[in-house]
């Protein structure tokens, strides 16, 4: 019964694994098909979502959680803004793909490779049960004692954050408060209120030829 | 050992004291000062920060009834013993010093905002983790807090363009030496599999210094089998030296020795001087301090037997870079800038002798160079010209012109101690130099003694130039200078006589820097 429910589960899992994966490489596809520069920010937090969304299928839960909070709280953040600041018109209507193709596909193709080798070393092919698509790799090394005495990552981070090295979180949050004071302090403008003055050449020098200017 | 702040081991109070002061002095100056009408409180703040540091003070010397051992704390990552007590105590009372003497100076540049002295508060909280790391993480992070607020102290005058350049240059510069130093600590955590100076302490411990150098793997597992009986044991001792490499060109660029010093003179130059006094009087020791941590108490410098040659390369192109570049100068900061390069090198040279009396005139002379340079700068910053003072920041050379007219007794306490700088006979300087150059002659280094001391005859040339201006000069026009306060003038006066009273009777501070010394090489 309990065999089956597992089964279950790890099935269920198997589809949600496949859902992500086909969303993020959907997204990875679009940055760079999509026209509009901020439509392909917004798809990059979608990818970066969706990766977080695999890495939590996978239990690296504080590893999940740095994607979020860096890459789409940061980093996706600050591409968004600069784009908004350079005010980019949409300029290029059809993309020169084929400039990018050689070099872009060659180091793809290398990449996909080593995955793949990768994956076939450390992976085989389970053969008690497969899922639909007979694509169930299963990892060679199981931590057994994992398995038993479960104990997630942010919990075991957090534990040895919060006793052995607390002096370091302690310091780490210092340095997080000169960050804030450091860039308030020196971006703040006190004399930025300016005070508006009369110019006078300017009202004197005003006649009936120079106000409206086409 | 124990994992939890309990009440048991807190060694750490006067650190979590400055922790919690520089909270409420935020809250507290950050209510105040956006109250409707505005108010300065810069003046008020700083007399906050000085009394906190003073308490600071008190709590940091009692905790000397604990210095009868070593005291680790914090899974091994926070150590108390007798060269964090002293380096600790030092830096306090010289930030103390130094707080003082930039009063005016804040108040006549209009560095009005509240951020600046509670950011020098952070920058000591972390010169004070610094002297008691006892790990790389820790020492890294207390890095960090003390650099990123060196940054922003350099680019702290806003209106003046050559501030702000100067603290994007420190800020480019300092995080790719940041970036160094922490790539250094991976590969040493990836090869030892710790970073706990203890722990390498105990790897290390029976290895004489140089023992490593050449070695091959099999020859480290014999010498470990045979000596520490830890059974085997096996790293790349290649990949340790290339992260003692990268670690000690770190702290090198933190340190401004040769090839790495260009910074430091454009950033002494260019930032604010009520920072730039920080950044040449305090930040020196805490670093030494953990550069000896590093390679003289947790015994790395068994790697280092052909690389010893490499440091004492460095040493003797820093003191000659510092000084033929010092020459040519005309302001009187980037000539100390430069100077402060070629005593960074007199430094390293009894640094690389390796010897117990190396390391010992290692701590005489930073305790001196930190004597030196606190009257030197104090008087630079306190000089303000009456005429053309609100037009310029900095000072030329000949501002100084017929010092002793106007001000007869500053310009004697400064003419004493840049002869003590120079290395004068009958001042504590000339002692100093004299432990330096016997260091280096007693571990048969003769040919880098030679240069040294022949560079430092060549260095007098500057220092007795500004003498020359602010006596003998030949002009009849010169400056008026504003009135000191007391206090102010107090200090430097107590400088003063103590620069004199260390001639009379060296052995105080004999005794202080053998202690020191000893204690490092345990």
């Amino acid at each position: 019964m309990f065999n089956y429910f597992f089964f279950q589960i790890s099935f269920v899992e198997n589809y949600i694994f496949f859902f992500f994966s086909l969303v993020l490489i959907f997204s990875a596809f679009s940055i760079i098909t999509v026209q509009n520069p901020i439509y392909s920010v917004l798809f990059l937090v979608l990818n970066f979502l969706t990766a977080s969304g695999l890495l939590f299928l996978l239990e690296c839960e504080f590893l999940a959680l740095l994607f979020i909070i860096i890459y789409v709280g940061a980093i996706a953040v600050l591409f968004l803004f600069v784009i908004m600041m350079l005010d980019l018109k949409i300029l290029s209507t059809s993309k020169d793909i084929f400039k990018y193709l050689p070099v872009g596909s060659f180091i793809g193709g290398a990449f996909f490779l080593l995955v793949t080798n990768i994956i076939l070393d450390e992976f085989s092919l389970n053969s008690y049960f497969s899922c639909s698509l007979g694509l169930d790799f299963v990892n060679l090394y199981t931590n057994w004692y994992s398995n038993i005495d479960y104990f997630t990552d942010i919990q075991a981070i957090g534990q040895l954050l919060y006793t052995h090295y607390v002096i370091q979180f302690l310091i780490a949050g210092i340095i997080l408060l000169l960050a804030v004071l450091g860039s308030v302090s020196l971006t703040m403008n006190n004399e930025s209120q300016q005070i508006k003055k009369q110019m006078f050449f300017k009202q004197i020098s005003r006649n009936n030829k120079n106000i409206l200017l086409f | 050992m124990n994992n939890l702040i309990i009440l048991q081991n807190l060694v750490i109070i006067p650190e979590l004291f400055l922790g919690i002061c520089i909270i409420y002095l935020l809250l507290y100056s950050s209510i105040i000062s956006t109250h409707k009408t505005y108010p300065l409180i810069q003046n008020l703040l700083l007399k906050l920060v000085i009394l906190s540091l003073i308490f600071c003070m008190f709590l940091l010397y009692n905790d000397s009834f604990l210095l009868t051992d070593i005291n680790l704390f914090f899974t091994n990552s926070f150590i108390l013993d007798y060269l964090s007590f002293f380096a600790k105590i030092t830096t306090v009372i010289f930030s103390i010093c130094c707080l003082i003497m930039i009063q005016n100076y804040i108040k006549d540049h209009k560095l009005n905002q509240f951020e600046y002295l509670i950011i020098i508060l952070i920058s000591i909280l972390g010169f004070l983790l610094l002297c008691s790391a006892n790990d790389f993480l820790t020492a890294y992070l207390a890095i960090e807090v003390q650099s990123l607020s060196f940054y922003i102290m350099a680019a702290f005058k806003k209106n003046s363009s050559f501030s702000v350049e100067a603290g994007l240059k420190y800020f480019v510069l300092g995080s790719f030496s940041s970036a160094l130093l922490l790539f250094g600590i991976s590969l040493l955590y990836g090869a030892l599999g710790t970073f706990n100076f203890d722990d390498i302490n105990s790897l290390f411990l029976s290895l004489t210094p140089g023992t490593l150098g050449d070695a091959t793997l099999i020859d480290l597992k014999d010498i470990n089998e045979d000596n520490l009986k830890t059974g085997i044991f096996e790293f790349e001792p290649a990949m340790v030296l290339f992260s003692l490499v990268l670690v000690l060109i770190s702290l090198f660029f933190k340190l401004a020795v040769a090839p790495l010093h260009v910074w430091s003179p454009d950033v002494y130059e260019n930032s604010p001087t009520s920072s730039t006094i920080f950044f040449a009087v305090i930040s020196k020791l805490s670093i030494l301090v953990l550069l000896l941590r590093i390679f003289n108490i947790s015994h790395l410098h068994a790697f280092f037997y052909n690389w010893r040659y490499f440091i004492v390369g460095l040493a003797v192109l820093s003191v000659l870079a510092g000084t033929f570049a010092a020459i040519e100068q005309r302001k009187l900061k980037s000539l100390l800038a430069y100077s402060s390069v070629s005593h960074i090198g007199y430094i390293l040279i009894s640094f690389s002798a390796g010897t117990i009396e190396g390391i010992q005139s290692l701590y005489f002379y930073i305790i001196i160079y930190m004597l030196a340079g606190l009257c030197v700068w104090s008087i630079f910053l306190l000089l303000r010209i009456k005429a053309v003072y609100q037009q310029k920041a900095n000072k030329d050379l000949t501002d100084l012109t017929l010092l002793y007219k106007s001000n007869n007794f500053i310009s004697f306490c400064f003419s004493t101690v840049l002869f003590s700088i120079a290395g004068f006979p009958p001042l504590i300087g000339f002692f100093a130099k004299l432990g330096i150059f016997l260091s280096a002659i007693e571990t048969s280094m003769y040919f880098v003694a030679t240069i040294a001391i022949l560079t430092s005859v060549i260095s007098t040339f500057y220092y007795i130039r500004i003498i020359k201006i602010m006596y003998f000069e030949k002009v009849i026009v010169s400056h008026l200078f504003m009135p000191l306060n007391f206090i102010q003038s107090f200090i430097i006066i107590c400088v003063f006589f103590l620069l004199i009273y260390l001639f009379i009777n060296p052995t105080l501070l004999y005794l202080l820097s053998y202690k020191l010394s000893l204690l490092s090489f345990i």
